[in-house]
């Protein structure tokens, strides 16, 4: 209208276009609504369902017009799918939060599954869903029509409509359908020899089967499957089968085929089948399985019926109780009961329509209770038809609580089909929605840097388990382990994305590629007005900066084992190289760079011995020093004990340090360790001073007495160990140990701290030295 | 299905019994019945239980939809230990009376208290007006 309002084109060539519209208009009504229309009469044909629909409680199919729009969009949608693929595909986009506001966009006009876009298909699926609302499916599992109380004729009258309505549900195009090329689902199977093909189970008592695990996950969380699925893959050792040896070779065949020909089958609870599940499943049976002999899929499904000891286990669950995860297990008892009958669906169909392969359940030629007169039907069809049913008898039983469902209550056949008629409104897509969400958000590069804890206390967890193992040789018990998707780091610089055509340059700035707002500058302060206090704190600021850097530095030595392991066997000298030159610098920080100069002031080192995150740090890099390092480390804190343990009371962190010291301890020679017992003690004293205020203040601390103690005793283990000692050391040594009884026997009781441990060879040390009586009371007071 | 094992995922407890604690310190107790990433629950023929001392009261509330940041913590309930519990059911009327007794006792104590600080010059402590529970 608006174009014929235009006044502005007055070209022949305008007005011919303009025309052609019309006519292109008049097309479009006419095939919408006039003769061109598909069904005439729209409203007969709506009439007839609801009819249908109130006979058989089903509920009523999309009406006409909505089935001939998604017949003339179907192409046009295709197109447009196919269009905005390629826009995809070419994309020069790589920032991805572009990316994902360019596709979010337009959700409507997708037809899903194109896009990592979260929101789509969850819509989608509503629409879907729609129609077919009415029909709940009830919370039990879809072989449970295996109950003899089924009405016959409900189940008869309904077979017609449902026949007549499934085909049109596949030809028309929802989201990922399969092309038009295949199997529609009405089409009776090609082998008539597939008797009772949905009815018939395995044993009389409702069974679900679980078939392969392979799920599927979009594309970023690439090839990982989870160790369920792993296993479960082409592992056929994990299938026993109740059948015949016959069967078995047909099981690695139809394996095989399955796999090869892509199928893919994933893992879902019975639920709600929507529409759209059926409608991809139909393309489906065609294409994999054209060589499959339907006996092969009977074989194959009893096989995979049996283990359900051990398909129980993918889930981590040991065989006893039916694992509660599943929504509505059914009872103890037979362990065929645990297996499910899964359909797959695809997340991405429009992008690689895989076949997915619906794996009929169950053959078993028994004598069966059931319809023998649906053989007719297509698998789906008649599941369909029997889902249907379940529901409406369910609709008439009362409510029950389907929670606290696990372990036991069920006792009866009866009570295992749990009545709870508002179960499963969350559909199986929305679960897998939510757990991709979550998923998405464990996505990492690195586990190791993202998530330390969890990885560590996971591989904590399985050495433990291992161990276990190794001791007791019960079964293994499979613990399901949440295998997070593991995205490649991707190193790459954002390209400001820039727009064509635009002038001159837009950017968008995005969280990949910010847009930088301050110029801040970093600028050293040099006033010479500053006061005391701001220099104090400006030290202490360096000192902490310190500390830091060197906590990163000892965080990276620590962590080289673990790259050492994981790397090659190429890598490994310049891994130990850079550890070292890391184990160095540390050692710098930690004393302070004195360039050339011996190292005279201890300043550096006290200043980070005052802080208690210096302390701790200081204990943690004692083991990667080297013995004369640790020993310079050693004779530091020795030397400004009491300085130390004045600036540590209040935190008292200083025990901390005991144990790494102990350790360096053991390394050192007698010569170290004497003058350690020298610094300590503070022994010879000069004669003016008159109390070794030094000493006193060692005695009195617990940190100080207990160094004090093992520095002694590693210096009365290597004097008691090597008698062929240097005497002059030796010397040096006895006169220091005289010294320091006498001090010892001087302080009074009182003044000593309680030390966290005695080492047991202190009393020989001053045996030596000391005549009983007074051997007497120093025992006393230690 | 297992799903994200390890994880607190809510998956799991669709189609279960749950209480709800909610962060004003209502005690929902319903039907999961659906989820979202939010952790937004969709609680079905949903029970405000009030506790007051040793007995509680049920006010049937229908269908719930909770947003997830307002939710304290939630647990499934076990149905058969359900009943197993040394709280004794009273009515509503009851239970709403019992609730507005000691809202009472309480508030008059808060004045109390309040009023003995600033007798004594003391500041008011303020309460988190975030989470009133």
């Amino acid at each position: 209208q608006s174009l014929e309002d235009c006044p502005l084109d007055e070209d022949e060539d305008a007005f011919q276009a303009l025309g052609e519209e019309d006519e292109d208009i008049d097309q479009f009504n006419d095939d919408t609504f006039g003769a061109g229309a598909v069904d005439d009469d729209w409203q007969e044909a709506h009439e007839r369902l609801a009819e249908l629909e109130d006979k058989a409680g089903l509920s009523r199919e999309p009406d006409g017009p909505v089935g001939n729009d998604g017949d003339v969009l179907g192409d046009p949608e295709d197109a447009l799918a196919e269009r905005l693929t390629r826009l995809v595909i070419d994309s020069e986009l790589e920032d991805p939060a572009i990316m994902q506001a360019v596709h979010t966009r337009d959700p409507p006009q997708q037809p899903g599954g194109l896009n990592s876009s979260i929101w789509d298909s969850s819509a989608m699926l509503r629409r879907i869903r729609g129609p077919l609302l009415a029909q709940d499916m009830p919370s039990v599992s879809v072989l449970d029509y295996a109950l003899p109380q089924r009405p016959p004729q409900a189940r008869d009258e309904e077979r017609d409509p449902s026949e007549r309505a499934l085909p049109r549900r596949s030809s028309s195009p929802i989201i990922g359908s399969p092309p038009v090329r295949a199997v529609p689902i009405g089409t009776p199977p090609k082998q008539a020899a597939i008797p009772n093909f949905n009815q018939q189970i395995l044993c009389p008592k409702p069974v679900h089967i679980r078939a392969t695990m392979q799920q599927r996950y979009p594309t970023p969380y690439g090839e990982r499957m989870s160790p369920n699925q792993l296993c479960n893959v082409p592992n056929s050792s994990l299938l026993g089968h109740p059948f015949p040896h016959s069967v078995s070779p047909v099981l690695t065949h139809l394996q095989r085929a399955q796999l090869l020909g892509g199928a893919q089958v994933k893992l879902l609870p019975a639920g709600r089948m929507s529409p759209s599940q059926f409608a991809r499943v139909s393309g489906l049976v065609g294409s994999p399985l054209p060589s499959v002999n339907p006996k092969l899929l009977q074989g194959r499904v009893g096989q995979m019926m049996s283990p359900a000891g051990g398909f129980r286990a993918f889930f981590g669950a040991p065989p006893a109780p039916p694992p509660s995860q599943l929504p509505h297990p059914p009872g103890p008892g037979s362990h065929l009961q645990n297996l499910r009958w899964v359909l797959s669906l695809s997340q991405h169909p429009a992008r690689s329509p895989r076949p997915w392969l619906t794996i009929p359940a169950l053959p078993r030629p028994q004598p069966q209770m059931f319809r023998p007169d649906t053989t007719h039907l297509h698998p789906q069809h008649r599941r369909l038809l029997h889902q249907r049913q379940q529901q409406n008898r369910n609709q008439h039983r009362s409510l029950n609580g389907s929670g606290g469902d696990r372990g036991g209550h069920r006792s009866s056949h009866q009570e295992q089909i749990r009545k709870d008629p508002y179960a499963n409104l969350m559909l199986q897509r929305e679960k897998d929605w939510v757990s991709k969400i979550q998923m998405m958000q464990l996505q990492s590069t690195d586990p190791y840097l993202d998530d330390y804890y969890y990885q560590n206390y996971f591989q904590k967890l399985e050495k433990l388990a291992a161990t276990e193992e190794v001791h007791g040789d019960g079964p293994k018990k499979e613990r399901t382990k949440l295998i997070t998707p593991q995205v490649a780091k991707l190193e790459h610089t954002y390209k400001p994305v820039q727009f064509e055509g635009s002038l001159g340059k837009l950017t968008v700035s995005s969280v990949n590629n910010p847009r930088k707002m301050i110029d801040a500058v970093v600028t050293s302060r040099s006033e010479d007005d500053e006061t005391k206090e701001k220099q104090v704190r400006d030290k202490r600021r360096q000192t902490l900066v310190t500390i830091e850097k060197t906590y990163s530095l000892l965080l990276d030595v620590e962590d080289y084992e673990r790259r050492y392991l994981l790397s090659l066997e190429g890598e490994r000298p310049a891994l130990m190289g850079e550890r070292k030159q890391k184990i160095c610098d540390m050692y710098d920080n930690l004393r302070g760079k004195a360039p050339g100069q011996d190292r005279p002031s201890d300043d550096h080192f006290m200043q980070i011995m005052c802080i208690r995150k210096g302390k701790r740090l200081v204990a943690r890099i004692l083991p990667f020093l080297a013995p004369e390092q640790a020993a310079d480390v050693l004779m530091a804190t020795a030397r400004n004990l009491p300085f130390l343990i004045k600036k540590d009371a209040q935190d008292e962190v200083l025990p901390c340090l005991l144990r790494p010291f102990s350790h360096v301890l053991y390394h050192l020679p007698l010569g170290t360790v004497t003058s350690l017992v020298q610094q300590l003690t503070n022994l010879p004293q000069s004669a003016s001073a008159p109390t070794n205020l030094h000493l006193t203040a060692v005695l009195q601390n617990k940190f100080g007495l207990s160094l004090l103690y093992l520095v002694l005793s590693r210096g009365e283990e290597l004097q008691s160990s090597d008698t062929n000692a240097e005497l002059m050391q030796d010397n040096q040594w006895t006169e220091l140990m005289l010294m320091a009884t006498r001090e010892f026997l001087r302080i009074p009781q009182g003044a000593l701290a309680k030390p966290v441990s005695i080492p047991s060879n202190l009393i020989s040390l001053f045996s030596r030295y000391v005549d009983q009586q007074k051997l007497n009371l120093l025992e006393t007071k230690l | 299905m297992n799903y994200m094992p390890g994880t607190a995922s809510l998956i799991q407890d669709i189609d279960k019994k749950h209480l709800v604690l909610l962060r004003d310190g209502r005690t929902l107790i319903g039907f999961l019945r659906s989820i979202d990433q939010f952790a937004n629950l969709v609680l079905h023929q949903t029970v405000e239980r009030i506790h007051v001392g040793k007995k509680y009261g049920d006010i049937p509330r229908g269908i719930f939809v909770v947003r997830g940041e307002n939710v304290v913590l939630l647990g499934e309930i076990d149905l058969e230990k359900e009943s197993d519990t040394p709280l004794q059911q009273v009515s509503i009327e009851e239970i709403l009376e019992e609730q507005r007794v000691e809202q009472q006792a309480r508030q008059e104590s808060e004045k109390l208290k309040v009023q003995a600080l600033k007798e004594r010059g003391l500041a008011v402590p303020r309460a988190d007006t975030l989470d009133e529970y």
